[in-house]
């Protein structure tokens, strides 16, 4: 997606936000597959949070 | 065991820490983590919603277990680390040294009219920074990118923390 784009829906209201993020987890658990060949930062409207490896031991922040 | 949820109960969660606040048994909070990134960036998927919180009991526990007996009065349900509502996993974290810093200067919101508070960006930066895994170099990746950064505000806490943003 075109940074402008990423740019536009950074600016809409948190609420909405919030509703399409919800939106995004059914759609990853609905094609856990697809979201999985999409880790990489280019892609964060299909990645999600778990699927990213971690490189150090989980601590929380 | 719950069923997961879809949606982000995120203003059930702002009302349940509000009532934490009124019944002194935390001094204050700010959503932190996902959630907070996502008031200044694109919305993206995550599966928990943490909220950090600075303990009105400064003992050992930080309050936590009256914390949990608070909200499962209430109805909530506890999932190994996580409380749930409405199925959604919520972590209570007891902030100290940076993440306390960013609970007090957090943002003052409101969603859905409860009025709230949420992590600035330069301190979601900073914090990103100090736990350095891959998904906080991309959250700060997208910060940088898609946010109004104050950037000397950024540099100042930086440096306070002894910090220094990872090559992106």
């Amino acid at each position: 997606m075109k940074l402008e784009m990423r740019r536009a829906l950074a600016r809409e209201s948190y609420e909405e936000k919030i509703r399409k993020a919800g939106q995004l987890i059914a759609l990853a658990r609905a094609f856990p597959r697809r979201a999985a060949a999409h880790v990489r930062p280019s892609a964060p409207m299909i990645l999600s949070e778990s699927q990213i490896p971690y490189r150090t031991k989980r601590s929380k922040g | 065991m719950n069923e997961p949820s879809s949606a982000i109960p995120l203003a059930d969660v702002l009302r349940a820490a509000n009532g934490l606040v009124e019944a002194k048994l935390i001094e204050d909070y700010a959503i932190g983590g996902a959630l907070a990134a996502i008031h200044y960036v694109e919305p993206f998927a995550t599966y928990d919603a943490d909220i950090f919180f600075i303990p009105a009991d400064k003992g050992l526990t930080a309050g936590i277990p009256a914390i949990y007996a608070h909200l499962k009065s209430r109805g909530w349900q506890v999932d190994r680390e996580h409380l749930m509502v409405k199925g959604f996993p919520v972590q209570f974290l007891a902030a100290q040294g940076l993440t306390e810093e960013a609970v007090r200067e957090a943002r003052r919101i409101k969603f859905d009219g409860i009025p709230a508070k949420v992590f600035g960006a330069e301190h979601i930066v900073a914090i990103a920074a100090s736990v350095g895994r891959n998904k906080d170099i991309v959250r700060i990746e997208q910060v940088l990118q898609q946010a109004d950064l104050d950037k000397i505000l950024l540099e100042k806490i930086l440096q306070r923390h002894k910090l220094k943003l990872p090559k992106i």
